[in-house]
């Protein structure tokens, strides 16, 4: 063994808390820049790398099937065709919602394919088999839609005038070139018109080049063989809204994580170094040249940082894999959104390099030291800066313990502004997340239809083996409104219309009952509905739509046309959301005695002050057979999973932070063990010991909180409306305003409470400082 | 300055005194003594034969392993340590060889928080340290930082502050040990004045010359064991 790895070894052993300080802050440090770089690296293209994962399609022609050649195209790589699959037959199936097992799916676009895979949309078969016998289909669901998607394994759909189908698996295209999958053989039966082609490009990244491709794969086309197609940017656009909003909220907290870690290894490990000069000047003295000297400096940072980057990195990559999880699944990316394999590479390298860099600042002042000098720069009892600040402290009126205390953090600037930065990091990152966390839920609470209310409830459906109810809609809102405890009921569902002039269908959301209760606060212009021929339309309808609000538009549904005004904006209410909403008399005058199935009704009930939901549930599924209701509160996944982001990250963080603080302490409490021994040698008690001590960080907190709370709050009012606007939403002023003045008053405790639990340990050690012994050893 | 003793009579009472330090190492084997108001008594031996740990357990700045130390009539045995820090502000001032003052601190602030520890308003507390500093011939550094002090000075600064609240009985470990002949002799005749006018002394020294120019008994340690006692005349 080398005298070397002996020197290395015998100063680990000997500054065992300082060696388990610089392991525990690396660890926490390595852990949240795996996150924070998985986040990073995650958000910036959850779509694009599912998409790439199943082979996407970059164009999807449908075309006529009886124009079009039914033979697969060339793949022509001169003109950028990478791949290509079909053309597949393809049929849309319009089924009566009550009429089978796959409830909601209305007009169902089925294409025969033998298998899912092939050069162009790998399908995702996440459940059950492939389709390959007549009478079997397989539905495209994302895996998230596990538990609540329609379809069920086994159930049936009954086609009007054609045999059954049979669910025997469910498959997720992230292209979305279809809602079905049946084998060749029985899109036959169900009569196909037309058929898709699925191509994937080189270069398909900005519209003009999609649009050049798509013009040169469909020249040689017959006349009126093009029926339609699908660019992946339009898909992607719609389908990454919701994985969109995390972005800037993500980066911003990979960013505010990677700061924070490198200030602390930069505080802790020079801290480190900086306490062990003496020890450099003893080793010198002894022979160990300089060269070695640094070695054994960088080694004992640098070992314990090793082990605990490996660990901390695999704590961060579980951690990164539950947050993408829950971020993710909701649109069907968290199978494929997982830690990137540069995120371990680049942490297990740069986190040690951090460390390295870290210690060899110092390390090099000790290199260049002499013997002498590091002794004397190790043991000299120097004074600190800021004296007239000290002094000044002495002189005022405070308990002596608390004035000692506040002087303190003056005494060494350099290591103050460090520890000081991280408070303040982790002060805006609470600040931050907190408010996050409060527009998330205001805007869940106002924006989604479907949880407006505490309660919900559906009329049961015998398709999905539940009863059907005994008392019609009259009858069940009559019920509803007799029970104790009911203060508002509202009733919607949404029915498929068009727009006159535009090919798409929307989903109209029609109301009754008492909608002002709950869905009025989501108008952002204009005003919420008062009577017929009105409608709201979420902000991001209107801007894809190019519509505004005072603007009249026709509503068609079968033959029927009616005008109506849109007179309010509302926020946008996400993903399976309606496209606009209006009263229920709208409805009847657009299509006058449409039978509605009882359980596309959906109920909302708001009870009164002082009724427990629970309760309240309990009996209104006890009133009737056939009422399914269920506590509605905190059903949003969007605002559950930045509420868990927000929570994972800021504990993350605000220990980091912590960490710092105590690191600060201890180096701190070790330098000063002289002086302790002297104060507690002329009386201080343990307890003054340990005020003077926490009061010291005490008051670095609370001015990191006084100047992190408007970085966070700043940050907020920044990132939210990015965030926002990338998910398409509108941001008015009530989900930015979040902060009463009383509570931004109080923010800063947050900085109090982050330094107070960093410093309280090392506090209590140095009241327990035996004088005796440090007197006589120092 | 206090006079006072216990019941018995005597400031200080250690009886069958052990000390032994987690190493093993058995510093105090059995030491008994007893000192009297305004006695100044000086123990003396080779380093390393437990007069600094006798004058620590005496000061309830360590416990011993077997025995009793009664100081003051305060059993210290039966303190914990906010009871030991209490007595220690009350009762006794301590004087190291190394003057152990704050550095951060200029000289009248080093006084003065011995006072304001022990609850003496700030602006009384730096009255009464600018007294002791006066008192101690160095009233005119009151503004200087320790390390613009002589070795002289420093330690003078040092007896003032021991000396803030004052304690029924002064600790001095080695206070010369770290002066120059010529600081050593002021301090020395300081100490001596100190105890003319009352002040009961616990010295240790290795210094023959201060011991005898300042002690009225002289205590002999060896191995952690007591081997001799005289008394002696001082010299005004």
């Amino acid at each position: 063994m080398t005298a070397t790895w002996r020197a290395i070894r015998a100063t680990v052993r000997r500054r065992r808390v300082q060696t388990f300080v610089i392991g525990l802050v690396v660890l926490v440090s390595a852990a949240t820049a795996t996150v924070a770089l998985t986040l990073i690296s995650a958000a910036s293209r959850p779509f694009d790398r599912s998409f790439d994962a199943q082979h996407g399609a970059h164009l999807v022609l449908v075309l006529d099937a009886t124009k079009a050649p039914a033979v697969q195209p060339p793949v022509d790589r001169s003109a950028g065709v990478q791949a290509v699959a079909g053309p597949f037959p393809r049929a849309v199936l319009n089924l009566p919602a009550d009429s089978s097992d796959a409830v909601g799916l209305g007009a169902l676009t089925v294409v025969g394919r033998a298998d899912p895979g092939g050069p162009v949309d790998r399908l995702d078969l996440w459940a059950g088999r492939w389709a390959t016998a007549p009478g079997e289909i397989v539905l495209n669901a994302a895996p998230s839609d596990a538990e609540s998607g329609p379809g069920r394994l086994g159930a049936r759909i009954e086609v009007p005038g054609r045999s059954a189908l049979t669910i025997v698996g469910r498959a997720y295209s992230v292209s979305q070139t279809a809602d079905a999958w049946v084998p060749p053989d029985q899109i036959v039966a169900l009569g196909p018109t037309t058929a898709q082609v699925l191509y994937r490009f080189a270069d398909a990244d900005t519209p003009a080049a999609v649009a050049a491709h798509a013009s040169a794969v469909t020249d040689g086309l017959p006349q009126g063989a093009l029926l339609g197609s699908q660019s992946w940017l339009t898909v992607r656009q719609a389908v990454a809204a919701g994985p969109g909003a995390y972005i800037p909220f993500l980066t911003t907290f990979g960013l505010l994580g990677l700061a924070v870690a490198i200030l602390i290894i930069g505080n802790v490990v020079s801290g480190a170094v900086v306490s062990g000069f003496r020890h450099i000047g003893v080793l010198k003295a002894l022979g160990f040249t300089p060269r070695q000297v640094v070695l054994v400096y960088i080694s004992i940072a640098l070992l314990p940082a090793m082990v605990a980057t490996v660990l901390g990195t695999g704590l961060g990559y579980l951690v990164a894999r539950s947050v993408l999880s829950d971020a993710f699944s909701g649109s069907g990316f968290g199978g494929n959104v997982g830690v990137a394999w540069w995120v371990p590479v680049v942490v297990l390298v740069a986190v040690p390099a951090v460390v390295v860099v870290a210690a060899l600042v110092p390390a090099a002042r000790a290199y260049r030291l002499s013997a002498a000098e590091a002794i004397s720069a190790g043991s000299a009892r120097r004074a600190g800066r800021c004296l007239g600040v000290q002094r000044w402290l002495s002189g005022t009126r405070l308990p002596r313990a608390v004035s000692l205390g506040l002087g303190q953090p003056f005494a060494r600037p350099a290591r103050t502004a460090l520890t000081l930065a991280a408070v303040v990091l982790g002060v805006a990152t609470v600040v931050f997340a907190g408010g996050l966390a409060a527009t998330v839920s205001r805007y869940a609470e106002v924006s989604d239809v479907n949880n407006a209310a505490p309660i919900a409830m559906r009329p049961g459906n015998p398709a999905f083996g539940q009863v059907a109810p005994e008392l019609d809609a009259a009858q069940t809102e009559a019920l509803l409104r007799a029970l104790p405890g009911v203060a508002h009921l509202s009733v919607s569902t949404v029915v498929p219309v068009t727009i006159a002039g535009q090919t798409r269908t929307m989903s109209g959301g029609f109301l009754r009952g008492d909608t002002d209760a709950g869905l009025a606060g989501m108008i952002v212009e204009g005003r919420w509905l008062r009577g017929e021929d009105e409608i709201v339309v979420p902000t991001a309808v209107l801007n894809e739509r190019g519509f505004g609000v005072g603007e009249d538009v026709a509503l068609q549904f079968g033959g029927r046309i009616r005008k109506v005004s849109i007179v309010g904006a509302t926020l946008s209410s996400g993903v399976g959301s309606a496209d606009f909403f209006a009263g229920w008399q709208t409805l009847d005058a657009l299509a006058p005695g449409y039978q509605l199935p009882s359980s596309d009704l959906f109920y909302q009930i708001e009870q009164t002050p002082g009724t427990d939901v629970a309760d309240l549930v309990r009996r209104v599924n006890a009133a009737t057979p056939g009422l399914y209701a269920w506590d509605n509160r905190g059903t949003n996944s969007f605002s559950s999973s930045v509420l868990s982001l927000s929570i994972t990250l800021s504990v993350l963080l605000g220990l980091v932070a912590a960490l710092g603080v105590l690191n600060t302490v201890l180096l701190t409490v070790r330098e000063r063990r002289r002086d302790l021994g002297i104060l507690k040698s002329i009386g201080m008690r343990p307890s003054q010991v340990v005020t003077m001590t926490v009061v010291s960080m005490a008051a670095l907190g609370i001015f990191g909180g006084i100047l992190g709370t408007p970085l966070g709050v700043l940050a907020h009012r920044l990132i939210v409306p990015l965030t926002a606007r990338a998910a398409q939403i509108d941001t008015p002023g009530f989900l930015l305003n979040v902060w009463d003045v009383p509570v931004v008053l109080l923010l800063p405790l947050a900085g109090l409470v982050i330094a107070t639990i960093g410093a309280l340990l090392p506090a209590r050690s140095a009241a327990r400082l035996p004088i005796g012994q440090v007197l006589r050893s120092e | 300055m206090p006079l006072e003793g216990d019941e018995s009579g005597q400031i200080v009472s250690l009886t069958d005194l052990c000390k032994e330090f987690p190493d093993g190492t058995r510093a105090l084997s059995g030491v008994s003594l007893h000192i009297r108001p305004g006695e100044a008594v000086a123990v003396m031996g080779p380093s390393g034969c437990g007069k600094s740990t006798l004058l620590n357990l005496v000061a309830g700045v360590d416990r011993p392993t077997s025995g009793s130390v009664v100081v003051h009539d305060e059993d210290l045995s039966q303190l914990n340590e906010t009871g030991l820090a209490l007595f220690r502000r009350r009762r006794i001032g301590m004087v190291f060889q190394f003057f152990n003052l704050l550095e951060d601190l200029p000289a009248l602030d080093n006084v003065a928080l011995a006072g304001q520890l022990a609850g003496v308003p700030t602006a009384q507390a730096r009255q009464r340290a600018r007294e002791r500093l006066t008192e101690l011939g160095v009233g005119d550094r009151a503004d200087a930082y320790p390390a613009t002090l002589s070795g002289g000075e420093r330690q003078r600064v040092a007896v003032a502050r021991a000396l803030m609240n004052e304690p029924a009985l002064l600790l001095a470990d080695e206070p010369t040990g770290a002066l120059d002949s010529a600081s050593g002799a002021q301090v020395a005749d300081l100490l001596l004045a100190l105890n003319q006018r009352g002040q009961t002394l616990l010295l240790v020294t290795h210094d023959q010359m201060l011991a005898e120019r300042v002690a009225t008994r002289v205590v002999e340690l060896a191995d952690g064991a007591i081997i001799g006692e005289r008394v002696l005349e001082q010299t005004a």
